[in-house]
């Protein structure tokens, strides 16, 4: 249940051990809520993360993880049943998975390319929805997808991801207009360049952010209940401008 | 049957619940037995957190009663539907007042015994079930009449049970006869802390009902400065000639709504500020024998319609303890620590309670009595009433179910020693757990 912080008992991490996720799960822990459930591919990493949650935890709090893959048919059925099995009510659900791949590689091999859309939009949409359907039937509930600026206006230098994100992004805002009035909220959040394990290869660009600072904003814009933010804010404003900008000037812009 | 998000009246935790309404005992049965999906009853929703709602589950309403209640040697028998606004009205031109009413008038009947509530009388005639002497309860194992003799385990777990342990639908009270809808007040201004414990705890046993509203913005000298309100029913020699021709008149009027549409933040700790020190140089230093409405003296607040409106869309909480006699240190010390703090809170009531009952989560011990309303802001008002909770607990005292919305079920475990008693009961009357609600979840009450 909530309390009336909007502070969740039950959480659950879809992408268990990314940096975002946890650092979210860190922020709730420390505000009190008491169970949490990661659910990702690596078990190792995810079980490190379950200790940093405890540790951040104010009182006592669980964290269980549990096997995720979501290029298996069926996970986001598997993923739904770990969660009822392990949460007394599924308060919170953050799904922050996401590969970024290799643009150049990747649009050379279909395959590859499916893989980023899979990961990052298909699969996972089919989790929120799994999760958003069993949300609303339980009368309350918030869901948190992990957008990202590459998805407002997809670029040439990654839009195998930036057009998955763009997907995630647009399935998971309407989503949240058709739970309008059913207690369940959505809440799309939208990085700049955030930097942590996906990004370390790269060099951070202008506007850069990292996970702590996402993960309180996110907490924010839930306590709000809003329906989308950017992270930081003036990424918005970069973003909504670059987003208008003809094509043919878009193009030239350099990142 | 409908579906519709609801929320407590602090509007922090908004559900999804089918809404139920019954009025007789057999619809209330149908319900119960042939629930497809868990049920907790609903009565006018004003319990602040999430005790009368039940997400993704059934929320039952009893129908208010059109009837006038037939009176018998004080007593009568009556629907757990009945708002105590439309039974004063009907039985306070008639003679009669109810035994306890809290601050507002739109309760129900099956919510006040619920939450075993407690008025400005509680320190002289204790809770509302000490005034019950039998009520019908259907539970999903069958329906019963409970008196404090026949069942005393359930009528205990009930009392104070928050609708846990089945639907009630009607209860038999015993009224108190009045020669006036009007009291007679008197009000004084203390002006410290130190004045206002000492003033309650040395007088006001000679009051029927007494509350001292506290000014919880107020620092350094003045800290704990209070207007205390005492009083009784007016006997008709004790009314001046203009009312006593019509002494059993009795008016309550709400007079606006809310609006719909208020900023959060409307109510900071600079609005509340001004508007308490108002409210506590409004009041005289001192005034005996003032002769007022029934309505002004118990439920001033509810001149103002849908005033939870005010605190805009994020809503707010309210805080009550209590602490035992003997701890009046500690009090100092969390008022010390809310006023330091400038938590906007108006309107924090003070009060003394009598002795405890046996309701098993019944909420009020001897000693002192703090409620205050804090609209939401951030997590760091949590972590402050949850250090406030461990203070609290650590002196004797508890929380009030009915108010909460907030505390862990690790401190409410131990605030509230006869829980196993109650979860024996309520394993017997509903053992596959039909009869649940959000707070019950949220603190693993059942």
């Amino acid at each position: 249940m909530f309390d009336a912080f909007r502070t969740p008992d039950n959480v659950l991490v879809v992408g268990g051990s990314s940096d975002i996720g946890l650092e979210i799960a860190k922020a709730l822990a420390k505000r009190g809520s008491s169970n949490f459930l990661l659910a990702g591919r690596n078990i190792d990493q995810m079980a490190a993360c379950a200790n940093d949650i405890s540790s951040a935890s104010k009182s006592r709090c669980q964290v269980a993880v549990v096997h995720y893959d979501a290029s298996h048919d069926n996970s986001h059925s598997h993923l739904l049943a770990a969660a009822k099995d392990e949460l007394k009510t599924l308060d919170y659900a953050i799904f922050a998975v996401g590969l970024l791949g290799d643009q150049l590689n990747d649009e050379k091999d279909a395959s590859k390319a499916r893989e980023i859309l899979d990961i990052n939009f298909t699969t996972q949409a089919m989790a929120i929805l799994e999760v958003a359907n069993y949300m609303k039937e339980q009368g309350f509930g918030q869901i948190v997808v992990i957008s990202s600026v590459a998805g407002v206006r997809v670029r040439r230098s990654n839009f195998i991801y930036g057009a998955a994100k763009a997907g995630l992004d647009g399935f998971s805002m309407a989503l949240g207009d058709a739970l309008a009035g059913t207690g369940v909220g959505v809440t799309v959040v939208r990085p700049g360049f955030v930097k942590t394990k996906m990004t370390s290869h790269l060099s951070a660009a202008p506007l850069s952010t990292d996970a702590p600072t996402v993960a309180k904003a996110t907490l924010k814009a839930t306590d709000a209940e809003k329906s989308s933010i950017y992270v930081p804010f003036a990424i918005g404003i970069v973003a909504g401008i670059y987003r208008h900008l003809p094509r043919k000037i878009a193009r030239r812009v350099p990142f | 049957m409908t579906n519709e998000l609801i929320s407590g009246w602090g509007r922090t935790q908004w559900v999804r619940s089918q809404l139920e309404r019954a009025s007789t005992l057999d619809e209330v049965r149908n319900v119960v037995q042939n629930a497809e999906k868990k049920l907790i009853p609903r009565g006018l929703g004003r319990s602040y957190g999430d005790a009368a709602q039940l997400s993704g589950g059934i929320a039952i309403t009893i129908d208010e009663p059109v009837t006038d209640p037939i009176i018998a040697d004080g007593k009568t028998t009556l629907s757990a539907g009945y708002s105590l606004d439309n039974l004063l009205r009907r039985i306070v031109p008639k003679g009669y007042f109810v035994p306890v009413t809290p601050g507002t008038r739109y309760v129900t009947l099956g919510g006040a015994l619920a939450s075993d509530i407690h008025g400005k009388n509680h320190h002289i005639e204790g809770t509302f079930s000490r005034h019950i002497e039998s009520f019908a309860i259907v539970t999903p194992t069958g329906t019963q009449l409970v008196t404090e003799n026949s069942e005393p385990d359930l009528f205990n777990a009930t009392s104070g049970g928050m609708g846990l342990t089945g639907v009630v639908t009607d209860m038999t009270m015993k009224l108190i006869p009045i020669e006036s809808a009007y009291i007679k007040m008197e009000t004084a201004r203390l002006r410290d802390l130190d004045e206002t414990l000492s003033t309650m705890a040395g007088s006001d046993h000679k009051f029927r009902y007494s509350v001292a509203w506290i000014d919880l913005m107020a620092r350094g000298s003045a800290m704990g400065r209070s207007v205390l309100t005492r009083g009784d029913h007016a006997s008709l020699s004790e009314l001046p000639p203009q009312m006593a021709s019509d002494p059993l008149k009795y008016e309550a009027k709400a007079l606006v709504d809310a609006p719909p549409f208020i900023p959060n933040g409307l109510l900071n700790n600079i609005t509340v500020r001004a508007f308490n020190e108002l409210w506590f140089r409004k009041a005289p230093t001192f005034r005996a024998d003032e002769i007022t409405s029934i309505a002004s003296f118990f439920h001033p607040l509810d001149m103002v319609g849908k005033w939870n409106r005010i605190y805009g869309k994020k809503g707010f909480l309210q805080y009550q303890f209590v602490l035992p006699d003997g701890q009046e240190e500690v009090l100092r010390g969390i008022i010390e620590r809310l006023s330091g703090l400038q938590v906007a809170s108006f309107l924090a009531v003070l009060k003394r309670f009598g002795p405890e009952n046996d309701g098993f989560l019944s909420f009020p011990k001897p000693g002192w009595t703090l409620a205050l309303d804090i609209p939401i802001t951030n997590a760091e008002l949590g972590n402050l009433l949850d250090e406030l909770d461990r203070i609290v607990l650590g002196a004797g005292g508890r929380i009030y179910l009915a108010k909460d919305s907030r505390m862990s079920k690790e401190v409410f475990e131990e605030m509230y020693p006869k829980l196993d008693k109650f979860k024996e009961v309520k394993a017997r009357v509903d053992p596959n757990n039909v009869i649940t609600s959000d707070i019950a979840t949220r603190l693993s009450i059942c």
